[in-house]
Parts: C-alpha cells; sequence; structure tokens
C-alpha cells in the first residue's frame, strides 16, 4: 500500500543493544503527517525503545532517525532544537513536583524559547485549557491525581507546539477510573490533526482512533497494517494470540 | 563529698574570668571568621565537584573520586601539619589560618561533594528524561529541574557535616593559630587554673548552639511532599 503523504518520522534499520542484548533487530517504521500510529506488543518486544528512539532519548546503535525529512541520530545534530518539537508523555508523568502545573508547562517556553514571562505564561495557560486542566494551574503535581497530572504534562509537551507527540504507556500507571480522561485528550488531539505515536495497551482505544497499527515481538516488527486490519483479522499467529490474551482483561 | 568551694575557684573563678576574658574574647573573632570561610569554600567547591561529576566525563571522574577519597580518609588535623609544617618544603609557606581553612575547606568540599552527587542521583531518571525532552539541554535541565530538587535533598545532612567539620577549627590551636581552644589553654597553663578552658567550651557552645538550631529549622524548613 503507496502512501504520498509525507512521512514526518521515518526510522530505518534501526538495530538497538543493551549489553548483550538485541533489543531492536533492524526495524523500520514509518509516520505519516497526520496520523497516530499505535504500537503494540508483549513487554520486552522492544516497543518502549523504538518509541524512546524517535527522541533520541534512546540513540540506535546503527540505522537513521529521520524527521522531517533530516536524519537527526548524526553527530552535530542539535538535539534539544529537534526536542521541541517532538513531544513524549511518559508512563509515570514525571512532572517537576517542586514547581505548580503552570510553571511545568511554562519552563521550556521560558528557559528555552526564552520567552516573557507573559507570553510563556499566556501560552501555558492555553495548553492547560486544552487539557481541561486550566482551574489547577496553580496546583502542585502532588496536589493532582494521576490523571490529572498526566493531562498537565500533555500540556508540557503541547505548549511547545510540536510536530508529533510521543505517548510512551500514557495511561498504564492510572487507576481505571481516570484513564478516560486522559484517552478523551488524546482523541481530541487525533481529531485536531496531530500526529501521534503511542505505545499502549488500549486496545478500544486504538481500535477507535489508531490509523496504523504495528506489533512487536522481541526486537522486531512482526505484522502491520491498519488498525482493522491488525486488530480484527492478524494474519500472524503470534499476533492472534497476544491479541487473544488481551481480551480476558 | 564534692567541695563545691574548691570546684567554683578552680573551673569557675570569677577574677580569673574577668581577667582572661578580652583574650578569649579575640579568639572568637578567628573562630568565627575561620569556621565561615571554611563553609563557604568547602562548599562551593564541594557543590561545584558534584557538578563536573554530572557531565560524566570518566577521567575527569576518576581523579574527582581519587581526591574525594583521600580528603574523606584523613584525619583534618593530619592535613592541617602537612599545609603547616610540609609545604615549606617545597617552597610554599602557609600561615596557621591559611593551612587551617585550607586543609578545613578541602575535608568539608570532598565529603559536600558527596552529599551534593548522592542529591542528584537520587532524582529519578524520569526527571532528567522529561526536562530533555522538552528541549532542556543537560545544563539548563540540571539547573532548573535536577538541583532544585536535589539540594532539598542535602540541605539537612551538609548541616550536620559543615558543624561538626567546623568545630575542627579547634584543631587549628595545633600550629599555633591564636583560635579559642588555643587561647583559653595557654590561658589556663598562665593561670594556673582551669577556668579559662571552661570559658573556652561555654564560648564553643555559643557560637555552634545557634548553628546547630539554625540546622534544624533548615531541616524543617526544606521537606516538600512528593
Amino acid at each position: 500500500m503507496e502512501n504520498s503523504s509525507p512521512a514526518i518520522l521515518e526510522l530505518k534499520n534501526i538495530h538497538k543493544h543493551f549489553g548483550a542484548n538485541h533489543v531492536l533487530k533492524d526495524v523500520d517504521l514509518r509516520v505519516q503527517s497526520g496520523s497516530l500510529v499505535f504500537i503494540i506488543g508483549p513487554s520486552g518486544s522492544g516497543k518502549s525503545t523504538l518509541l524512546r528512539c524517535c527522541n533520541l532519548l534512546e540513540t540506535p546503535d546503527s540505522g537513521r532517525v529521520l524527521f522531517k525529512g533530516e536524519d537527526i541520530n548524526l553527530k552535530g545534530v542539535d538535539v534539544n532544537l529537534v526536542r521541541q518539537k517532538i513531544g513524549m508523555v511518559f508512563q509515570s508523568f514525571n512532572l517537576y513536583p517542586h514547581m505548580n502545573a503552570l510553571s511545568n508547562v511554562s519552563l521550556a517556553l521560558r528557559k528555552v524559547l526564552k520567552l516573557s514571562s507573559a507570553e510563556s505564561q499566556e501560552l501555558s495557560l492555553a495548553a492547560l485549557e486544552r487539557v481541561g486542566m486550566r482551574h489547577k494551574a496553580e496546583s502542585l503535581p502532588s496536589e493532582l491525581s494521576g490523571g490529572q497530572q498526566q493531562r498537565v504534562a500533555i500540556a508540557r509537551s503541547l505548549a511547545l507546539k510540536p510536530d508529533i507527540l510521543l505517548f510512551d504507556e500514557p495511561t498504564s500507571a492510572l487507576d481505571p477510573e481516570l484513564v478516560g480522561g486522559v484517552l478523551k485528550v488524546m482523541r481530541e488531539l487525533r481529531e485536531s490533526g496531530m500526529t501521534m505515536v503511542v505505545v499502549s495497551h488500549e486496545m478500544s482505544f486504538a481500535k477507535a482512533a489508531a490509523d496504523h497499527a504495528v506489533f512487536m515481538d522481541q526486537g522486531k516488527i512482526i505484522e502491520e497494517g491498519t488498525a482493522s486490519e491488525l486488530f480484527e483479522n492478524p494474519s500472524n499467529a503470534r499476533v492472534k494470540e497476544f491479541l487473544a490474551t488481551l481480551k480476558h482483561d | 563529698m564534692i567541695d563545691i568551694d574548691r570546684l567554683i575557684f578552680s573551673f569557675f573563678n570569677l577574677k580569673i574570668a574577668e581577667k582572661y576574658l578580652p583574650l578569649i574574647a579575640e579568639g572568637v573573632a578567628t573562630t568565627i571568621s575561620l569556621g565561615l570561610a571554611v563553609i563557604f569554600t568547602g562548599i562551593l567547591v564541594g557543590l561545584l565537584l558534584s557538578l563536573v561529576r554530572s557531565q560524566q566525563i570518566k577521567f575527569i571522574n576518576l581523579f574527582i573520586i581519587i581526591l574525594v577519597d583521600i580528603c574523606r580518609s584523613l584525619p583534618p588535623l593530619v592535613l592541617i601539619i602537612l599545609f603547616y609544617f610540609a609545604l615549606p618544603y617545597v617552597q610554599i609557606s602557609m600561615s596557621a589560618f591559611t593551612s587551617t581553612w585550607f586543609a578545613l575547606s578541602l575535608v568539608l568540599a570532598a565529603f559536600s561533594e558527596e552529599i551534593f552527587w548522592a542529591g542528584i542521583l537520587s532524582i529519578p531518571k524520569g526527571q532528567w528524561e522529561a526536562a530533555r525532552s522538552t528541549g532542556l539541554s543537560s545544563w539548563r535541565a540540571l539547573m532548573y529541574v535536577i538541583l532544585p530538587q536535589a539540594l532539598k535533598l542535602t540541605v539537612a545532612p551538609l548541616t550536620s557535616r559543615a558543624i561538626a567539620i567546623t568545630k575542627g577549627t579547634a584543631l587549628g590551636s595545633v600550629v599555633a593559630l591564636h583560635e579559642v581552644l588555643n587561647i583559653a589553654s595557654s590561658s589556663s597553663s598562665e593561670a594556673g587554673n582551669a577556668t579559662p578552658l571552661i570559658m573556652g567550651a561555654f564560648v564553643y557552645l555559643i557560637i555552634f548552639i545557634p548553628f546547630v538550631m539554625f540546622g534544624r529549622w533548615v531541616e524543617s524548613h526544606f521537606s516538600w511532599k512528593r
């Protein structure tokens, strides 16, 4: 299936070792602009590592990481500059505990983009508004529920107006009743045209929102296709086996 | 039966106390200025060393670790004596004040570096990752995200370590530094009476109890919920 849309992010021939462990074995990933790519697979399959290669939190041992056509996995590339445009949302939120929600969101605007405090406050409040957390701007992370913290974390990435957002199991650490709030925000981002790559076990969300889905096992992409192809009618036995175990949740 | 009169005569003799008070007061100035100088340089150098260490340059880190381990293992007194008596043989001459200050600063710097480093290390990796993911450089992540969190953890152990090492100003008496212990002990010899020594002890209490209380305040002030 040929895609004529530009690929905003492309990983080619990615290899990664952790010591003797060959975690990513010649992996290719293509993310079209405006799409939501879902990565599923058993733990240890390398999906988080692959996601973290996208913003170079992990550096591939070999292979190319093409962001908007440019290989960012090269010496001399200003990774900090690139990371302003590739946002990341973590399983454990990682909000800065010594700052309130507004400061968490505005830190990069003030210290990296060097915006005035008025401008960075305005942009930050807008980002918090977008995730429904504006009313908690003055709250410390310790005063927020998990779902609220995660939404502030999303706002923190959004404030920089990134071209792509990476989600590393964004709801896995949340109590079940808080998951919906975060997924709602993610759905709204999807609808507004944000390019997203999501590692997650949230199958119903994937079926509803993903454009492209990728199944990984033991460091390789075993099968990929549209969400309905992969989830309803996978051809690979290993994928069928994995999806069957998830149904028991 | 304790003879109270003899006790008071030997240890709390007002006449002798009056006579030696001005001398001991001079010593207080030395002790306090030395103490403050040691705290300032010791903690500052310790902090700088820990920041350098966070850059993870293997060769430099090895050097820092060796330096720190040596300074933590040597008794401060040995360092003071080395600087005062041995350095002149290589044409470096240090006054009693400088030798004591330099030796105690090195020791405090070594312990401080370890305390700051432990603080930095204890910050979860996720904090670094989140900060770097929003485009903050390693340096800015350290300054705005990591250090503010790490410093709150270091204040308590730093204060107690600073108190312990600063009391070492009394060691300067061994190289004839005119600080409180030196003056108190020679005054006691001269007077043939223990009162000046008791005065010296009181002076240390007066200087350090506020320091210790400050340490307690700092400990309770710098705790926040995670």
